[in-house]
């Protein structure tokens, strides 16, 4: 609960544009969540375009305590589980072929600022 | 704003190339058919989890083994974050996971054709590593341009993911394709039993309603025979490099057009199996399904239960 | 190579196997669930967990490779069961979700307590993988303990469930204690908190505090095993086990796959 006349914290998030996620960016303090959103405005955009806004909140963040227990930081080699873990291309070469990356395949998939069908 | 302003207003940020958040308005009609994409999508994945499951007790290296409960994992995890979005966009129907699972086990929701149909070897494992899901990468790539903004910021984190499950497919094939010849006996088998499959996985050649509807809100942009076109295109030769044939004389190149002709699959069988859950595989895999959710949903009330104890103590 | 003073190679063997298959066997069980846990959540974190085992005993095989031991894929595929040294519970088919949580919850106190002690030894890249396996085994401990909780307290069904899952695993846990020899080797290693009395006895009063604060009837000590998993005698479920796991390596023993 808020001290008295203390207004209530809220901690900002923003997304730079529609395929990105909210990050956080800061906290401010306001009275209500209307006031909140109005005042990450100015507060951390006075100079950056935002997608979108969302204000949360402090204390109905569930935070993680800074121990192993809760953390993931990866240890021991997870490498089988990375694209990088593989080299598929020499093997492609002995059959005279070539290797596929998804960066590729995506590209081809494009159609947004390619001048696609619509 | 009155129904038709909005709509036009809607339309009209959707061409001019703006996306769609959860809590904007939309039409109904848009609304449903998103469910009705990524509930689909989602499910698909948790059902595309068993058949590569069969096999991670049976992985021949250590590697391997690792890998492919790495793979299987993110199959539900993509499914995981789906069906989240699917729960999102059904809220105001008043439906959540629950309700979207049981869709699944009562036949209300399909999953696609190639998870209701047997992996006998471990080629199968795989070709569906490898076939299967560039299949699903080709399909998940073009959907990165949807009109739906949560559905293509998810898209873009599974693709990532992807990334590590066309390699690992990729190396999987190639260690059985410069193996022994039963081995690779076994990998043209596998090929043999996948690639029709493949060709009804992307859909008929023209378009059902519901996927002409998806084109026209930009929920999707391709068509089925532009990405079947783009998996032909990329798989055949790679196939060919590795001494593997193509289990369909038709597969061949206009060398005027570039179109790839194929083999119609059997439209019927597929589409009977994937209406009514009667492949060689749905039930039983179905009933895996069944087992977790149904069969543990006694856990699900557990924690609940246990969770409104511990608040009520603490408060 | 230096393995610390005094100490025999065939000693840091003796000490790292049982660790090692108790890693792997847990883990495949464990990857058994896959596709099956209670929501999809949990599927992914127990899959992330029993990939961490299965990482864990690659690097604890590797380590006996080091001692002379075969490569890890020769000692993992090319074993029969007696020359195993897991713990017998560990290759038991897998009960429902409760007993799951159960074995998993007194599996991970029980490694907490061996990681504690192994992280004593004397011998420097086991102390260095030891640092890095705990800080993934905290997390086990922790989701494990986590869901005990729940699964005490939250309906009649899941406390019946867990009670069930306890007792049937109850009588047999004694070999998890055991090294499969006596325990003097381990004192000449400086490893005393290893020892046989000392581990379950830590055990026993940990797990007696859970089970005391969960409100579930102390089912007295641990009794003796029957058989000993430790000098390789097992069940017909290992045998099953391996015989599964081995399917696809066995068609052709010198292939790469």
């Amino acid at each position: 609960m808020p001290d008295a006349g203390e207004y209530r914290v809220y901690e900002v998030f923003f997304q730079k544009d529609a395929t990105d996620f909210h990050t956080n960016v800061g906290s401010l303090r306001a009275a209500n969540p209307e006031m909140a959103l109005q005042m990450a405005r100015e507060t951390f955009f006075r100079r950056d375009d935002a997608y979108d806004i969302w204000v949360v909140p402090q204390d109905s963040i569930f935070a993680s305590p800074h121990d192993a227990a809760h953390l993931p930081v990866r240890g021991m080699d997870k490498r089988y589980r990375l694209p990088s873990g593989y080299d598929n291309a020499p093997h492609w070469k002995r059959f005279k072929a070539q290797a596929m990356t998804i960066e590729e395949v995506a590209d081809d998939m494009k159609t947004r600022g390619k001048g696609g069908p619509s | 704003m009155g129904e038709d302003e909005r709509m036009t207003d809607f339309m009209a940020r959707i061409a001019s190339g703006q996306r769609v958040e959860a809590n904007d308005w939309m039409p109904g009609e848009y609304r449903d058919l998103l469910i009705k994409q990524i509930h689909m999508h989602g499910v698909s994945e948790i059902m595309g989890a068993y058949p590569e499951k069969e096999w991670v007790p049976k992985a021949p290296t250590i590697r391997r083994k690792l890998a492919l409960n790495a793979k299987v994992q993110d199959e539900i995890g993509h499914g995981q974050m789906l069906l989240r979005l699917a729960e999102d966009l059904s809220r105001p129907y008043g439906r959540g996971r629950e309700a979207l699972m049981d869709d699944l086990l009562d036949g209300r929701v399909k999953f696609h054709n190639v998870f209701h149909l047997s992996a006998p070897t471990w080629a199968d494992a795989g070709v569906i590593g490898f076939l299967v899901d560039g299949g699903a990468i080709i399909t998940q790539a073009a959907l990165l341009d949807s009109s739906y903004a949560p559905y293509a910021r998810m898209l873009k984190r599974i693709v990532a993911e992807e990334s590590f499950h066309m390699q690992y497919g990729e190396s999987v094939v190639l260690a059985l394709a410069e193996g022994r010849q039963a081995q690779r006996d076994m990998l043209q088998g596998a090929i043999n039993r996948w690639w029709s499959p493949m060709m009804f996985f992307f859909g008929p050649r023209g378009m059902g309603k519901s996927a002409e509807r998806m084109m026209h809100y930009k929920i999707r942009t391709k068509t089925n025979e532009e990405l079947r076109q783009k998996f032909i295109n990329r798989y055949v030769p790679r196939l060919q490099a590795l001494g593997m044939s193509i289990p369909d004389p038709a597969v061949k190149q206009d060398p005027a057009t570039g179109v790839w002709g194929f083999t119609e699959p059997d439209w019927a069988l597929h589409t009977d199996m994937v209406r009514n859950n009667c492949g060689p595989e749905s039930q039983s895999r179905l009933n895996l399904r069944k087992q977790a959710h149904t069969g543990q949903q006694w856990v699900r009330e557990a924690v609940n239960e246990a969770s409104r104890l511990l608040e009520r103590e603490g408060a | 190579m230096n393995t610390g003073q005094k100490s025999e190679g065939s000693d840091w063997v003796a000490l790292i196997k049982p660790v090692a298959d108790d890693e792997w066997i847990v883990a495949h069980r464990g990857s058994e669930w896959l596709g099956l846990a209670p929501d999809l959540e949990e599927d992914l974190a127990y899959s992330s967990i029993n990939q961490d085992e299965m990482g864990h005993a690659h690097f604890y095989y590797a380590l006996l490779a080091e001692l002379g031991d075969p490569e890890p894929e020769r000692t993992v595929y090319g074993r029969p069961p007696e020359q195993w040294r897991n713990a017998r519970i560990l290759e038991a088919p897998n009960g429902d979700w409760a007993q799951t949580v159960a074995l998993r919850y007194f599996y991970e106190v029980f490694d907490d307590l061996r990681l504690e002690g192994l992280s004593h030894s004397l011998w420097q890249p086991l102390q260095d993988g030891i640092r890095t396996i705990r800080r993934e085994e905290s997390y086990h401990l922790q989701h494990f303990s986590t869901w005990f909780d729940m699964l005490a307290v939250g309906t009649p069904e899941s406390r019946r469930r867990l009670v069930n899952g306890i007792d049937a695993l109850w009588m047999n846990l004694g070999d998890l204690f055991s090294w499969g020899q006596p325990d003097t080797w381990l004192a000449a290693m400086g490893l005393d908190n290893l020892s046989q009395p000392v581990i379950k006895a830590a055990w026993e009063r940990r797990v007696g505090d859970k089970l005391e604060a969960a409100g579930i009837p102390w089912p007295g000590p641990v009794p003796e095993p029957l058989a000993d998993g430790r000098r390789g005698q097992h069940t017909q479920d290992l045998q099953a086990l391996l015989n599964v796991m081995t399917e696809v390596q066995r068609t052709d023993l010198t292939a790469q796959w």
